[in-house]
């Protein structure tokens, strides 16, 4: 048989690996060598997942039943039984591998750019160093993405579990990125060392609160299935199995309902669904091509991803009645919008885009929730191109003027004309205007929520439900979108000095962006009704262990109302958009025109509190504020630890003083009852020796004379018996 | 000649006990004391070779008398040179046989 | 073997009585615990080439022959005829990794000693090898006499290592002494059990393997339908071994301990003498009282997860950095006690049931391989805790801050091993976790869900704790001359470091020694 390429798929997460252990190991003191160690790695990686992906493509849909399948290592032994590790690769990981090796390395490409900085040197000129971290930085996004592209490619839950929080531990290292600081760190802050800890511990304190649920979950499917490989548990025996048996203390749950809904909190974690969102937009702390690559393009779309890896327990909860796929789908139509709102009242470039991302997944997510497969996992890849692009320009942005604050910005459209061309083809993506990438995945979602809505049947309140919540997202959306761009390029620069010290970035950044405003550009036209390749390849086939068929995208009256609706409503965002901020653009200290809203503007500015009540505030000086439930839970712990010192160990001493007690109290019996009875035995007959003592003299004729006067006494004695 | 009667023997040898009695009592001189217990001793043998002849029916069958005195004979040889060995160790490290200095084993 | 791994650290602790001087000391206890290191790696290699219950040695006749099938390389010899005591040695796929974990902590605590300890250098190196001894003599004694023995002779040591080399501030005595009386009382306790088991066996024996035989229970035998004396006996060996790994509540010695310990005393009572309480969790309480285990299951795997939260809550309210590690032991050892019960909560229904009987042994497998990567990482993480105390002088949590720019080396070493000890997947801690919780799910659901909990704590404690305030933020101006890590510490953490990083990328090497030994400990309980 001919080598394929898929035999060979093992490599492509362990080559970024191997870049990662070369660089820890060896290179971290050569920069340079470093980032192209990491650069060669991924585009080794890029090209084999290429191969991979056009020998999946030439499969075609059959692919979905039967996707390639290799189980080669044992992990573990567990009792008869053996535990695999292996790789799995249907149409959806392929089209993730050439999704994620694409955008991973433009976006390395762009960090060998981004992570120089400008500083002053001692004559005032301005030169450019490198971080001094700069080799971690590769190494980590190194690692990163060894793990995002095991997580693709694993052919089981548990190594699908291992590398999503490999990838949570990559995010908390890399979004604390600057969260130390000795004395070669310039060109970061006190106040930016502490935002930066505080917001990569919530994230990974918040994303592990999900994936502990998720993990059980994980091995409640374990348990009842008796294995984690996919192809081994989702097959119809099993799957029946788990819609029929029940966990033993939740009588009238079935498995499947259950897992799915811990599946399900696995990915509000690590999506950065409501209510777990809280951590992502603080995330935004790390270096920009870290939020472009973990929390855009490729991790937070790995919960999505879980999500559509583990359908056919969804799809099953859903056959049995179960309310997994509606649970599924209300989040993430609910997120959409929720998120949507926050994104209006941001400054922080950065952030506009970090709440537009929560509420992007969340559109994934309900798609998937209305069993829109198709639809919502081309959103996820679309999204990953374009939400790259706009991350990658507000980086470039933030590189050129040395602040993230929209509010300093104004009028770069000339200085930046690459960063603010490429952005806005991002934005036009994102906001889902024709042709541009977004347009047809999100356009695909509404129209089969719309579908489904209007089909007259009782379930069909629901899909309506999400779809009035998505586009009313879809509004919100164009609206927060223009208003970043409106400030940003657009008007008169509100801060003369950061204006001047603006310049477009060097080539080795402006180039991805424009490889991604291509994608972001083009991509989109894969799935577009006339076309629907990634249907054709994805869903025709069906996926494994889903019995039920996807349908086809259809370009009827329907759609084009929907299509319509949908672009009306990015229209109008725009426009309101261009009202408030374009037509009489922002001056410097101007309010801003949305601060109209009154209640609603401060709790969209307050993100609605939510870090007050569970989570954890972290304020722009570095200070940070515990919410209500985390301080519950530090309360508890010093009250357990109070009561460790006090009462336990206070159990365990006064077990002690009980001890010592008795033993004085022996103590006190020895010395003076039975101590005292053998003294006074033994002071009789020290007082009478004592007496006797005496008599020795040491000197023998005196023992002699007494020897001679003791036989005198027994003779006289003797003499008188014998007389009488 | 009629025998010499056993009484002769006898204030002998009590004779000569109490010289040797005296010599160990009174006498300061260690070498004097130990000469005085030879005495003593040969006082004894004396005692015990007269009875044997006389008392004890055939002298020829019943030796326990001799027997005896051969062995306080012996036993005064290995005592005297003893003695004598202790005297001189006594002597080298206190220069003296005064027993009134030798005194040490008291209380 | 067996005997040689034992009894060669005593010899060498004898000999270290008559060389001359520190130096010589200090090399020859380090190439001398070498030994034992090897053979216990040939030990481990050559397993499989022995079958089950092969006798080196057996001077003890066919009985406890044909008992001992489940162990390796044994040996056996009557030691005192006149009340059966045998000296009976042999190792399973149990005691082998904690054998291997033993050896190895003993000779890198006495490489890194060797650098630090330089007063009394003759009684800490003596002690050092003697605990040793006793150590892997209560992981190799198949004889109830012989195991109370070894059981001892580990405590000795200890008691001077901490009462001798401890820092005065942390009031070494007092913690010396409650520690020694806190493990005393326990295994007076135990002493009164094993002369229970020995009067109510028949023949009246020693032998830890006639007393797994099922059947042959001297219970069973001696007592049909009177379990009280059985749990009495239970209970003796349960409060031993408890304060011993240490369960809540009776863990509030090995904080005093630890902290007072020196540092390679902290590393092998963290390392190894917690897992002398947990390995007679399995050895003992699992084989020889499955029916009053399975009974108590309940209750002691409440208490475990009492543990699991009750430790991490402590810890997250610690300031001292020793203490902290500390109090994550008495976390981490909770999941090793629920992966056991869960194991032992198995109904002999249950046993028909070819997956629950596969849940039970991940349990037992993970618990076991618990014990051996918290012996891993709870070591490194001691000999850290040390090397910044050698620098600092402190180990108030307040008074680091940004050691990660100034000590790379360092900060990369400590995230290592506490992300291992947090549980991060494809570094050790995760694993055995993963597999307990695996396991103890299937029995003990409702519990292993508040364990859960557990691993957010454990996850908050260790970011919020140790790398925030010791690695994160500006870096404390005080410590601007801190000097990375030396060359010797270095080589100390690297084994330790490897193995870590080994065991979550691929622990099949590990687990198939012990998923044989649990196999065979389910299928004797199990019938």
């Amino acid at each position: 048989m001919q080598l394929q390429f898929v035999d060979l798929a093992f490599l492509i997460p362990i080559l970024p690996f191997l870049a990662f252990a070369a660089i820890v190991l060896f290179t971290r003191r050569n920069h340079k060598l470093s980032a192209q160690l990491a650069i060669g790695a991924i585009a080794v990686a890029m090209a084999l997942s290429y191969g991979v992906f056009f020998e999946a493509l030439a499969r075609g849909a059959s692919l979905g039943k039967e996707p390639f399948h290799y189980t080669p290592l044992v992990w573990y032994d567990y009792g008869n039984a053996k535990f695999s590790m292996g790789w799995l690769i249907d149409p959806l990981a392929a089209v993730m591998l050439f999704m994620v090796t694409t955008v991973c390395l433009m976006i390395f490409i762009y960090s060998a750019g981004y992570m120089r900085e400008k500083i002053a040197d001692e004559r005032g000129h301005s030169v450019e160093i490198d971080d001094p971290r700069y080799s971690r930085f590769f190494a980590y996004i190194s690692l990163f993405t060894a793990a995002m592209l095991t997580l693709v490619m694993s052919s089981n839950l548990l190594q699908f579990f291992a590398a999503w929080e490999v990838m949570g531990f990559c995010s908390y290292a890399l979004i604390g990125f600057w969260s130390f600081r000795g004395a070669r760190e310039h060109h970061i802050d006190d106040a930016q060392v502490g935002r930066a800890r505080a917001a990569a511990l919530k994230a990974f304190l918040t994303t592990r609160v999900g994936d502990v649920l998720f993990m059980s979950g994980m091995i409640f499917l374990f348990i009842a299935t008796g294995d984690l490989d996919f192809k081994t548990i989702f097959t119809p025996d099993k799957l029946n199995l788990l819609a029929t048996a029940q966990p033993f203390p939740l009588a009238g749950v079935p498995w499947v309902t259950l897992i799915a809904l811990l599946i399900l909190a696995g990915t509000i974690g690590k999506s950065a669904q409501f209510p777990l969102h809280i951590w992502l937009p603080d995330a935004m702390e790390g270096p920009t091509p870290v939020s472009a690559l973990i929390h855009a393009a490729t991790m937070v779309a790995a919960g999505v991803y879980l999500i559509a890896r583990t359908y056919p327990i969804f799809v099953k909860a859903s056959e049995i009645g179960g309310p997994a796929m509606q649970a599924v789908a209300i989040v993430g139509a609910f997120t959409a919008l929720f998120a949507a709102t926050m994104g209006l009242a941001q400054d922080d470039i950065k952030r506009v885009l970090a709440y537009s991302t929560i509420s992007q997944l969340g559109y994934m997510i309900a798609a998937l929730g209305i069993g829109a497969f198709v639809a919502g996992s081309f959103h996820l890849v679309t999204h990953a191109f374009f939400k790259a692009l706009l991350f990658l320009g507000a980086g470039s942005v933030i590189h050129a003027v040395g602040t993230n604050n929209m509010m300093l910005m104004g009028g770069l459209r000339k200085k930046l004309p690459i960063t603010s061309l490429t952005f806005m083809i991002g934005a036009l993506a994102l906001m889902g205007i024709p042709p541009f990438a977004g347009f047809w995945s999100k356009d695909e979602i509404l129209g089969d929520a719309l579908r489904q809505g209007l089909a007259g049947k009782p379930e069909s309140t629901l899909p309506l439900i999400v779809w009035g919540l998505l586009i009313s997202a879809a509004f919100l959306t164009a609206l927060y979108t223009a208003r970043q761009i409106f400030l940003s390029f657009f008007g008169q620069p509100r801060d003369e000095h950061v204006y001047e010290h603006a310049h477009e970035s060097p080539p080795v950044m402006w180039f991805p962006l424009v490889v991604l405003a291509i994608f972001a550009t083009l991509i989109g036209l894969w799935n577009a009704p006339f076309f629907n390749g990634f249907f054709n390849f994805v869903g025709a086939g069906g996926i494994f262990g889903v019995e039920r068929e996807f349908e086809r995208g259809v370009f009827d009256q329907l759609a084009l109302v929907s299509a319509l609706i949908s672009v009306g409503a990015a229209l109008a965002g725009i426009f309101i958009g261009w009202l408030l901020y374009g037509w009489h653009p922002l001056r410097a200290g101007q309010r801003d025109p949305l601060a109209r809203l009154g209640f609603f503007w401060t709790l969209f500015r307050n993100k609605y509190y939510a870090d007050e009540l569970y989570g954890y505030s972290i304020y722009a000086d570095g200070s940070g504020r515990a919410g209500a439930f985390i301080r519950f839970v530090v309360g508890l712990a010093s009250f357990a630890f109070t009561f460790d010192r006090r009462i336990i160990d206070g159990l365990v001493n006064l077990g002690g003083a009980i001890g010592r007690g008795f033993a004085r109290l022996g103590n006190f019996f020895d010395h003076y009852i039975v101590d005292g009875l053998i003294g006074a035995i033994a002071d009789v007959t020290g007082e009478t020796a004592g007496g006797l003592r005496l008599v020795q003299s040491g000197k023998v004729q005196g023992y002699l004379l007494l020897a001679l006067l003791g036989a005198t006494i027994f003779a006289l004695i003797y003499i008188a018996k014998s007389l009488t | 000649m009629p025998p010499i009667p056993i009484s002769f023997y006898l204030i002998l040898a009590a004779a000569l006990f109490c010289i040797g009695l005296y010599g160990a009592l009174a006498r300061r001189n260690a070498v004097a004391i130990l000469m005085g217990i030879e005495l003593m001793l040969n006082a004894v043998n004396i005692n015990l070779v007269a009875f044997w002849r006389y008392i004890s029916g055939d002298p020829a069958k019943n030796q326990t008398g001799i027997v005896f005195a051969l062995i306080v004979i012996t036993l005064a040889a290995a005592e005297a040179a003893i003695g004598l060995a202790l005297i001189i160790a006594v002597y080298r490290s206190r220069d003296t046989v005064n027993v009134e200095d030798v005194d040490l084993l008291k209380w | 073997m067996l005997t040689a791994i034992t009894f060669l650290p005593v010899i060498g602790a004898i000999i270290i009585l008559f060389l001359p001087n520190n130096r010589a000391i200090k090399t020859f206890a380090i190439a001398w615990s070498l030994i034992p290191l090897i053979i216990s790696i040939v030990v481990w290699v050559v397993l499989p080439t022995y079958p089950g219950g092969y006798f080196i040695y057996n001077g003890c006749g066919s009985a406890i022959a044909n008992a001992s099938a489940n162990f390796h390389l044994n040996e056996c010899a009557s030691w005192i005829p006149a009340i059966n005591v045998n000296y009976h040695l042999g190792a399973d796929g149990i005691s082998i990794p904690l054998i291997f974990l033993t050896t190895l902590l003993t000779t890198v605590g006495l490489y890194y000693s060797a650098r630090v300890i330089n007063e009394r250098v003759r009684e800490f190196f003596f002690l050092f090898l003697l605990l040793e001894t006793g150590m892997l003599g209560v992981f190799v004694a198949l004889d109830f006499f012989l195991f109370y023995i070894f059981w001892e002779v580990g405590l000795v040591p200890m008691y001077f290592l901490i009462g001798i080399f401890g820092h005065e501030e942390d009031r070494p005595q007092y913690s010396a002494i409650k520690f020694f009386l806190y493990t005393l009382a326990g295994s007076v306790f135990m002493l009164l059990s094993i002369i229970a088991i020995y009067l109510n066996s028949n023949p009246q024996s020693f032998d830890m393997t006639l007393a797994m035989q099922p059947g042959a229970h001297p219970f069973v035998n001696q007592f049909i339908n009177n379990f009280s004396y059985a749990t009495l006996a239970f209970i003796g060996f349960f409060l031993a071994f408890s304060i011993k790994v240490p369960l809540w509540p009776f863990h509030t010695w090995l904080p005093d301990a630890h902290t007072a310990a020196p540092t390679a005393g902290s590393v092998v009572l963290a390392g190894v003498l917690l897992k002398l309480g947990t390995y007679g969790y399995v050895r003992i309480l699992m084989s020889v009282f499955p029916d009053v285990f399975r009974a108590a299951a309940g209750i002691i795997g409440t208490l475990a997860v009492i543990s699991i939260v009750y430790g991490a809550l402590v810890a997250m309210a610690q300031t001292d950095f020793k203490r902290l590690i500390a109090y994550s032991s008495v976390n981490h050892m909770g999941y090793v006690i629920l992966g056991l019960a869960a194991a032992a909560a198995l109904t002999p229904a249950d046993y028909k049931n070819q997956n629950l009987v596969n849940s039970a042994s991940t349990a037992v497998n993970g618990a076991v391989l618990e014990m051996f990567v918290h012996g891993i990482i709870t070591g490194a993480l001691f000999f850290l805790v040390g090397m910044l105390y050698e620098r600092t002088h402190t180990r108030d949590l307040k008074v680091f801050g940004g050691l990660g720019a100034k000590v790379p080396v360092y900060a990369a070493l400590l995230l290592l091993a506490s992300f291992a000890s947090l549980g991060l997947p494809a570094l050790a801690g995760f694993v055995a976790e993963f597999l307990v919780l695996r396991g103890a799910y299937a029995t003990l659901t409702t519990m292993s869900f508040f364990a859960v909990i557990g691993i957010v704590l454990t996850a908050a404690y260790f970011l919020w704790k140790v790398i925030q305030r010791v690695l994160l933020g500006t870096l404390n101006p005080t410590w601007i001359n801190l000097p990375d890590l030396h060359g010797y510490e270095i080589i100390t953490l690297v084994p330790l470091a490897i193995l870590m990083i080994l065991i979550g990328i691929y622990p099949q090497w590990i687990i198939s020694t012990i998923n044989d030994a649990s196999v065979a400990i389910l299928k004797m309980i199990g019938g």
